[in-house]
């Protein structure tokens, strides 16, 4: 059954291949790829060392990263005309570091090994943690599709829904701190 | 001496305040917001009731200049409500206050999920810059605060009580002053109204007025 909807959602891509709206099975295929990802997150095998600290850089790189494009999004989709250019940028730029965050949280990478925002609550649920990564990398490509798209009412739309997947996951897994 | 709109104003404010502390520290940011809002809604009702409220409350009957302050600490001052010095600490905790509601604002947390309502109408650097501040300022308005009990203990201690006219509005009568004037209810129902509607606008980002 996944087989065939990756089937038809490569199809589909191949034939969407330049035009702007993804289709829906495309959507329904990126999930299933968000989920492996994420579930790739906490299951993946413990690291230490100078791997583990390698992965808390990027990790703080790329949360950083994904931080300032939502900062400039929001003041972006706030203007009366916002500069669409600019939202696809943004929107490529978080989808992109969301699909590689499926690769920062393996264990040994928590608070008890150096200066992190990840509580190590992390792995102690790794379950619910996967399932709110998957959630936001799944908002964070509905949010391209809809930047790319251009439809501001979608953008508007999705923009909304991705900050809640941030915000949900913060409340329960981001610890303050401070530089 | 206290009319019943300035009473609520002083103890809602003052919980107000405790309850920002509480919420941000236990990172209930939205109640937080919420809280700063209110806040909001307090000070500006505050700042038209000192314009149209009673005798006690106006600004016009207790900011006094430095020759009325000299006065006063020569012990040649007889009144109801703020005393000239006790003015300047009124404007001082008002004015830290709004401070530091418009710091929390602007302000926006490092990964911009929890958001002052007009943080967006300010750079990301404008923003990082105010939640500093915004942290730092705290401990200025506990300044302020620690100063204004102290001050209320000092007079206690001196013999006059100044907690209890704070929760009944009453005190003994001084004689050879005129008692205070009283505004009208319904006035303070509409500047909370204004209050409110402003406060409102705020928090939804500030929009344009358009027609």
């Amino acid at each position: 059954m996944r087989r065939f909807a990756l089937m038809i959602a490569a199809t589909s891509v191949l034939i969407a291949c330049g035009s702007s709206r993804p289709s829906q099975a495309s959507n329904s295929a990126a999930n299933g790829a968000a989920n492996v990802a994420a579930s790739a997150a906490v299951a993946a095998a413990p690291v230490s060392g100078a791997k583990a600290a390698a992965i808390m850089h990027e990790r703080h790189e790329g949360m950083e990263a994904i931080g300032k494009a939502n900062k400039q999004l929001r003041r972006e989709l706030g203007a009366s005309a916002p500069d669409l250019a600019a939202v696809r940028a943004a929107a490529a730029k978080i989808a992109g570091l969301a699909a590689k965050s499926g690769g920062w949280f393996p264990a040994g990478t928590g608070p008890e090994v150096g200066k992190t925002g990840a509580k190590p609550e992390i792995w102690q649920d790794p379950k619910d943690f996967a399932a709110k990564l998957a959630t936001f990398q799944r908002g964070s490509q509905a949010f391209d599709a809809a930047a790319r798209s251009g439809n501001l009412d979608a953008i508007h739309a999705r923009f909304t829904d991705l900050g809640g997947t941030c915000k949900s996951c913060h409340d329960k897994y981001r610890s303050e701190m401070h530089h | 001496m206290w009319d019943l709109p300035i009473r609520l104003f002083h103890w809602v404010l003052a919980g107000l305040i405790a309850f920002s502390w509480w919420s941000i520290e236990y990172h209930h940011g939205d109640w937080h917001i919420w809280s700063g809002i209110a806040i909001l809604t307090l000070l500006l009702f505050r700042l038209l009731w000192g314009v149209v409220g009673s005798s006690t409350a106006r600004f016009s009957s207790f900011i006094r200049g430095p020759t009325a302050i000299r006065r006063y600490l020569g012990g040649d001052w007889r009144g109801i409500g703020h005393s000239p010095l006790g003015a300047l600490s009124v404007v001082a905790l008002l004015g830290a206050t709004a401070v530091q509601v418009g710091l929390g604002l602007v302000a926006e947390d490092e990964d911009g999920v929890m958001t002052g309502p007009l943080s967006r109408l300010v750079s990301i650097d404008t923003s990082d810059a105010a939640r500093n501040l915004h942290e730092i300022w705290f401990y200025v308005l506990l300044a302020f605060i620690a100063l204004h009990v102290a001050a209320i203990l000092f007079f206690r201690w001196r013999g006059k009580k100044l907690i209890a006219p704070m929760i009944t509005g009453k005190t003994a009568e001084e004689p050879g002053t005129a008692p205070m004037r009283p505004a009208k209810w319904w006035l303070a129902i509409v500047c909370l109204v204004i209050a409110i509607g402003i406060s409102r606008w705020v928090l939804a980002g500030a929009p344009p007025f358009s027609p």
